[in-house]
């Protein structure tokens, strides 16, 4: 399988290092825009063709184009890809476009070009959070009652006031949050946003901590948090607390914690649910979503999330954003 | 099978940054425990006096600081070093501040310029004119190897610079052998051993083999454990590859599985792995640092 990578950040990095270790499968091109970055992928990626263009990836056979581009421009290297017939399987880092116009557009182009497509939301083949929707789909709470959820990294927790360093990883709900609205997506099916607080931390306008409520179907009520200002938080931290009628789950990327209301508590640390892979680098899970995807590719079978599913979380974060009107303090 | 030999015992600097595999809640109450620099220095020294043989860590600001007190305190003894570089949180951290790879080299070649090590700044010179990525990491190499000196002093033994495992999981699955083969034969030019951490061991020892790259005298850095904890691709085939890399200095990682036993409960494993030439394991308490060495002493040397 000869795959091409858009945008050699530390997504593409990633991504590129894990495909070649994959039974069958190559990075046969790679493509990033500056000339430095590209000048030093031409000595790492020694049997792949180094471009600055994605249409130069034209005509080179190849079955699938990962993009791991900034966010912004997600939806025209994935329309260019389409459309100039690059490959005929995407796979595209999250969060799936700008706002929920592109990301519906996308679907449609996917629909009609056919072909395997996915989003990175890679929390979905984390062995902790993958126990915990096992917990819950087996009815061991009893029906749900409510949940609560945060998204917390301590990435600009010592930025000064004024700073633009988070500038270029745009808001913390595309950035942060969209990884736990997917994995309430996948818990719980679609969701509804009751009301949203957007604080803005860094500057003027900037979008730091977001606090939103939401109504699950069967009036499941939820809060979640996101902030990337939170101290002690030395790695991203996404967590999930979910009260059924018969007991609650607590669930984060190390941990699940059942608790049933007649009976004894029960933990699962990673170590308890089989977390090896072929081969780590990051984080298992980037692991297991790239072999999902070139499974699917070769089987031509279907795999989650897809473009439908990925645009669900950009249609929510919109509605977020609209619904913090009269809510935004600064 | 039981093997009677004395292993290597390196006291570890995960708790000092907080870390701990087991969980990020535990991580963040580390955090918030952990201590000055004296009395980080303290648990390395108590470890040290309990059979600790010496001293793994990533280079930091951090561990930096603990190296120093170290050599106040123990000017008359020394001890040996096993530096792992880069310390790659501060480096993500860094990219993510700087906006990128970019910036991330433009802060690290300031780094190297201000730090005045002229033979450093030469080898980068001709990195960056002629994109050549082992001049490159020697840079780097030299750049961290004079911090660690000026910190430490002469009475510390650098036994081995191991490149952190971002670096050798990447040259790993992009085939980059010629890195590797650049790196071992600088190490090797600068009389220390070779060193690599990797959670992919087995990969490792494949891909050195196709490569035809020998293991004698290189540090290989890799959890072992009995519940296959970050043991790639599973835990029989890390042991496997123990065996096949009988002639590199294997010191296992993450052998308390981040806390999940205690060290007594892991001994008689750690003893049956033919080929282990020593461990690693963090302590964040005195009376852990005491009690864990004398453990791994007693049973282990």
């Amino acid at each position: 399988m000869k795959v091409g990578v858009v945008g050699l950040g530390k997504m593409g990095l990633l991504h590129s290092c894990i495909l070649n270790t994959l039974p069958g499968v190559e990075v046969v091109a790679v493509c990033d825009r500056s000339w430095v970055i590209r000048r030093v992928f031409k000595k790492l990626f020694k049997n792949a063709l180094v471009v600055d263009d994605v249409i130069k990836m034209v005509g080179l056979g190849l079955d699938a184009v990962y993009v791991t581009t900034p966010i912004p421009s997600h939806y025209s290297v994935v329309k260019a890809v389409y459309s100039n017939k690059v490959a005929r399987h995407l796979f595209v880092e999250k969060t799936l476009a700008m706002n929920f116009g592109q990301a519906k557009e996308l679907c449609d182009l996917a629909e009609s070009f056919g072909g395997v497509n996915m989003v990175g939301y890679m929390k979905r083949y984390a062995v902790t959070f993958r126990k915990a929707k096992e917990l819950i789909d087996n009815g061991v709470i009893g029906d749900l009652e409510s949940l609560s959820a945060y998204a917390y990294s301590s990435d600009f927790a010592e930025a000064s006031v004024g700073s633009k360093e988070s500038l270029s990883r745009g808001g913390v709900l595309s950035d942060l949050g969209s990884h736990i609205i997917d994995l309430m997506l996948w818990f719980f099916g679609d969701l509804t946003v009751e009301s949203a607080a957007v604080n803005s931390v860094l500057r003027s306008g900037s979008e730091d901590a977001v606090h939103f409520n939401v109504k699950a179907q069967g009036g499941i009520f939820g809060e979640v948090d996101v902030s990337w200002c939170k101290r002690e938080y030395r790695m991203p931290e996404f967590s999930l607390t979910i009260c059924g009628k018969d007991g609650l789950i607590k669930v984060d990327d190390d941990q699940v914690i059942l608790e049933p209301k007649n009976g004894d508590l029960r933990k699962w640390y990673r170590h308890d649910l089989g977390d090896a892979v072929g081969f780590l680098i990051g984080a298992p899970e980037y692991y297991r979503e790239d072999e999902a995807f070139v499974k699917a590719v070769q089987e031509g079978s279907h795999v989650e999330p897809d473009f439908f599913e990925a645009s669900k979380v950009d249609y929510l974060i919109e509605e977020v954003k609209r619904r913090r009107m009269g809510n935004d303090s600064q | 099978m039981t093997v009677n030999r004395s292993m290597t015992l390196l006291v570890g600097d995960n708790p000092f940054h907080g870390i701990s595999h087991l969980s990020q809640e535990r991580s963040r109450a580390r955090g918030a425990e952990m201590g000055s620099i004296g009395y980080l220095a303290g648990l390395v020294e108590t470890s040290l006096d309990n059979g600790a043989d010496g001293f793994m860590f990533s280079v930091s600001d951090v561990t930096l600081s603990i190296v120093k007190e170290l050599r106040k305190r123990r000017s008359d003894l020394g001890f040996e070093a096993y530096a792992i570089v880069p310390y790659a949180y501060e480096y993500v951290r860094a990219s993510t501040h700087t906006g990128g790879f970019l910036g991330l080299g433009k802060k690290v070649a300031k780094d190297i310029i201000f730090s005045g090590n002229v033979k450093a700044a030469a080898f980068g010179v001709k990195g960056i004119v002629f994109t050549d990525i082992a001049a490159l990491l020697k840079t780097y190499i030299l750049y961290e190897l004079h911090r660690i000196k000026s910190s430490a002093g002469k009475k510390v033994r650098v036994k081995s610079i191991l490149l952190h495992e971002i670096l050798t999981e990447m040259a790993l699955a992009l085939d980059m052998d010629w890195l590797v083969r650049a790196y071992i034969d600088f190490m090797q030019k600068l009389k220390m051993s070779p060193g690599f951490e990797t959670r992919n061991f087995p990969y490792l020892v494949k891909k050195f083999k196709e490569w035809n790259i020998g293991f004698e005298g290189l540090t290989i850095a890799t959890p072992f454990n009995k519940v296959g904890f970050q043991m790639n691709p599973s835990k029989e085939e890390c042991e496997k590859a123990l065996v096949e890399a009988e002639d590199a200095n294997v010191i296992g990682m993450s052998i308390l599985a981040a806390g999940y036993f205690k060290p007594i409960e892991v001994v008689s494993y750690l003893k049956e792995l033919k080929n282990l030439k020593g461990v690693v394991v963090g302590v964040s308490r005195l009376h852990h640092a005491r009690d864990t060495f004398r453990i791994f002493r007693e049973n282990m040397k």
